[in-house]
């Protein structure tokens, strides 16, 4: 390592290339490193498990629009023909679907006397006793729902359920001491429009995941609405999806009086909602791929033409003893002494970029282990950039010293 | 001599193909990944009625629980009205020239021939709609205010849906089925897409959703008890006592947009005074339990309360701009190393007579033209980049054209940075003593 003062010196004579490079290095590592935190962040969020059968699940949206017809029943031969059809594991009607984006909003009190504003809310899932089933969940405690518990909700009559099914979360959040079972909530402040908890199940999103901290507060009630808007939620076996998908599009287009208006499989409903976040990751992925090869590229070429420059300087040195490897080694400590002195002004840059997205946008703080790791890898990259130019460097043969002086 | 500079310029980058084309791919890649995030950007955060945005005003009035949080700014305000104040103000004298009540619904068109229905969106709204907006027809015109009073059965379509059901021919007095019941066309609008569709903006999604092919009279929207399609807020439940319907539309639950057109700052203020005198009266009978909190906001500040450039555009933007930074010195680099290369050919010209001037500009020439060549791949790249984004988000198919301000900013911008690029190591070469690289030549 004692070649580290003489190659120091001859860095200095190319105060502004070398600096040109730290400074490419510094500005890579500050934005890669952001970017990989934003992509690691929102790749966690689209991650999270919603708690259907994800890749068996069909959503439809239908819009009844002759009010002549008796929807109750209809909905009645909708579900029975749909769950008659092979490779069906269970279906229900619902006025919500989770992780859409749009759905159903309620709060409930755990106490008459609270406030209106200490409310729990959650997302409502108007489904019938199909619904655990089809939304693939596990009763915890106590009991699903029985059919004569059904209320319908029309412009003309709403009916309290009296009773429903909620999530995990959702009764820990209403009963932290985990008691939740049998329990009694209000819709209403003063103990109006009681709400008995019959059972838990495990875990299911409701349709606004943007809203992180209470995602997984959902409950399920016996209701159907009678408005001509309806959606189904079909679940099938595995392999079964397209099969089944097409069968009930056909089936519900051949009722006149109704628009099937949306078929989505429920991976692609998912898709929908977190466009934006998957854009993020597929843009800043872009980004650094491309900065990467930007840089790696430019320190190739930086390195090639200083290898052009100074053939004689280099046949000299091999001329007078120098081997192969000292000729490569002199371009890796030159590159590895620019690229340390960039990382370090990266790393105060990568800080304050962090800092500055974090304060104005809420993208968050990036861990501390990304610091050294995107360092590492920034390192690395200038070590494989200067490889080729340098074995070029190598082999420029010693008698070179010898030409043209 | 510049014609003779341009020749040289290219013979130059003919010699260093390689670094060349690393230069203006450098530049490409920079600028077009700038083009593409501050496009989006720029037509977000655009003006979507230039000539008239700072006449319309939303309205906000805050009913909210009065053991919420307390309001600091419009933010915290639901951007949408109940339906009894928007009627209320609909229907009052107040100081505003005009004023507009509405809300987004939706209904199943069912054609004549034997085409299959659709669902179509259908924005329920007031005659003043139309010409507060500055909306351009092409056949007949809106509904009259007779018409919402009556709630009358007709509608205003839009130019796409005309040329599916009409053939494009004027359908003035020729009827569209909406669910089970007939409405008259009055009116053909034509292509007209104000773009954040700032009229009902709560989210992006919405500012970027494309405008409605069919204008009801809210009135008859209500009687015909078509749901709100958008948003729906209520703190408090309807009152139990009425039915359904008629619950729901006497509750706190706000669902319409409400906008006034206010056209000197006096008329500003009254219309304010207005507000808060109605509030003021409502809160005789027991609503509007929270502090006074009206607020009216003209098109560029609704675009503010409602947050419709993303945090997310901001952030590819900030680092889409440390990218160019990236591909600029990068280009700095090798631009040093080529023109430092060059200096025996340079020492030649100057010994030859020309002066550092000469030199400086020949080789400015040269960068220049890396710029030229820079911008227009950066252009192409933008016009990929637009295409990929489009394909990435739902809705931004207004957003990502690139219209001609953009297309001329990206090759300036392509250049400006080229030259500031080069000035150093042109200037640097320019300066280097010929004398001195003859001899080692």
């Amino acid at each position: 390592m004692n070649d580290i003062g003489p190659i120091f010196r001859a860095l200095m004579h190319n105060r502004m290339g070398a600096l040109l490079i730290a400074l490419q290095i510094a500005l890579t590592l500050a934005i890669i490193t952001n970017a990989a935190f934003i992509i690691q962040q929102r790749s966690a969020n689209i991650a999270r498990p919603t708690g259907l059968d994800e890749a068996n699940t069909a959503v439809f949206y239908t819009n009844l629009f002759d009010p002549k017809i008796d929807q109750r029943q209809l909905y009645r031969d909708d579900m029975e023909a749909i769950r008659a059809m092979p490779g069906v594991i269970a279906a229900t009607h619902t006025n919500s679907i989770p992780a859409s984006g749009s759905g159903w909003g309620d709060s409930v009190y755990n106490d008459p006397e609270l406030p209106s504003n200490e409310s729990v809310s959650f997302g409502k899932f108007m489904v019938d006793e199909h619904g655990l089933e089809t939304f693939d969940l596990e009763l915890v405690a106590g009991r699903n729902f029985q059919p004569e518990e059904m209320v319908a909700r029309s412009m003309t009559e709403i009916t309290n359920p009296g009773v429903f099914v909620i999530s995990q979360a959702l009764a820990d959040e209403l009963f932290p001491d985990g008691d939740a079972l049998g329990k009694t909530v209000w819709n209403e402040p003063n103990g109006k429009e009681p709400l008995r908890i019959i059972g838990i199940y495990d875990h299911m999103q409701h349709a606004w995941p943007g809203s992180v901290s209470s995602v997984n507060r959902s409950a399920l009630t016996p209701e159907i609405t009678l408005i001509g808007d309806i959606m189904y939620v079909v679940r099938t076996e595995p392999g079964q999806l397209d099969t089944v998908m097409a069968e009930v599009e056909e089936y519900l287009s051949r009722n006149q009086s109704r628009v099937v208006e949306t078929v989505r499989t429920f991976e692609e409903s998912k898709r929908r909602t977190y466009s934006g976040d998957i854009a993020m990751v597929k843009l800043l992925s872009a980004v650094i791929i491309v900065l990467v090869g930007i840089t790696g590229l430019g320190i190739v070429g930086l390195a090639w033409f200083s290898v052009t420059q100074r053939r004689k300087q280099i046949g000299t040195r091999r001329a007078l003893g120098a081997t192969r490897w000292d000729v490569v080694r002199y371009f890796m400590v030159e590159i590895g002494l620019i690229s340390s002195a960039g990382l370090v002004i990266g790393l105060l840059g990568t800080v304050a970029l962090n800092w500055f997205l974090d304060t104005n946008y809420e993208v968050g703080r990036i861990p501390l282990w990304y610091l050294p790791v995107g360092m590492a890898a920034m390192w690395l990259l200038g070590q494989l950039a200067v490889l080729l130019p340098a074995r070029r460097a190598a082999n420029i043969p010693p008698a070179l010293a010898t030409r043209s002086v | 001599m510049f014609s003779y500079y341009v020749r040289l310029a290219l013979a130059s980058i003919r010699r260093t193909p390689v670094m060349s084309a690393l230069m203006v791919l450098a530049l490409g890649l920079g600028i077009g990944a700038f083009m593409t995030t501050f496009t989006v950007y720029y037509l977000m955060s655009g003006d979507p009625i230039p000539h008239k945005s700072d006449v319309l005003f939303a309205v906000q009035l805050d009913n909210w629980d009065p053991n919420d949080d307390p309001t600091e700014s419009a933010k915290d305000v639901n951007p949408q009205l109940t339906y009894r104040d928007g009627t209320y103000l609909m229907n009052a004298d107040t100081p505003a020239t005009r004023q507009v009540h509405m809300y987004g619904t939706g209904a199943v068109l069912v054609p004549e021939n034997e085409e299959s229905p659709s669902e179509e969106r259908i924005r329920a709204t007031w005659n003043t709609f139309f010409e507060m907006f500055d909306v351009p027809f092409i056949y007949g015109q809106a509904w009259s205010r007779l018409d919402d009073e009556d709630r009358a059965s007709v509608v205003v379509i839009g130019r796409e849906l005309n040329e599916t059901l009409f053939n494009g021919e004027n359908s003035v007095g020729r009827s569209i089925q909406l669910n089970d019941g007939f409405f008259q066309v009055v009116g053909v609008i034509d292509h007209w897409q104000p773009v954040p569709r700032f009229y009902h903006a709560d989210g992006t999604s919405r500012a970027l959703a494309d405008t409605e092919q069919i204008y009801a009279p809210m009135n008859r929207a209500i009687e015909l008890e078509w749901t709100p399609w958008g948003n729906t807020n209520c703190w408090k439940s309807p009152d139990e006592d009425l039915p359904p319907l008629e619950g729901f539309l006497q509750s706190e639950c706000v669902w319409t947009q409400f906008w006034a057109e206010l056209e000197t700052p006096h008329q500003v203020a009254d219309y304010k005074d207005f507000l808060d005198n109605y509030v003021r009266e409502q809160k005789e009978i027991g609503r509007f339990e929270r502090p006074l909190n009206n607020f009216i906001s003209d098109v560029m500040e609704w675009m503010e309360v409602n947050e419709i450039v993303r945090n997310d555009n901001r952030v590819l933007v900030r680092l889409s701009f440390l990218f160019l930074l990236v591909c600029v010195l990068n280009t700095v680099g090798l631009l040093m190393a080529k023109f430092m290369g060059k200096g025996g050919e340079v020492a030649l010209r100057r010994a030859m007579g020309a002066s550092r001037r000469a030199v400086f500009q020949q080789n400015l020439v040269e960068v220049g033209l890396i710029g030229v060549l820079g911008g227009i791949a950066g252009t192409g790249l933008a016009w990929l980049g637009l295409r990929a984004v489009e394909s990435m988000y739902q809705g931004y198919q207004h957003l990502v054209h690139l219209d001609p301000v953009m297309l001329a900013t990206a090759i300036i911008t392509a250049i400006l940075f080229a030259v500031l690029a080069g000035m150093y190591p042109v200037w640097r070469v320019s300066r280097l003593a010929p004398a001195s690289l003859l001899k080692t030549q």
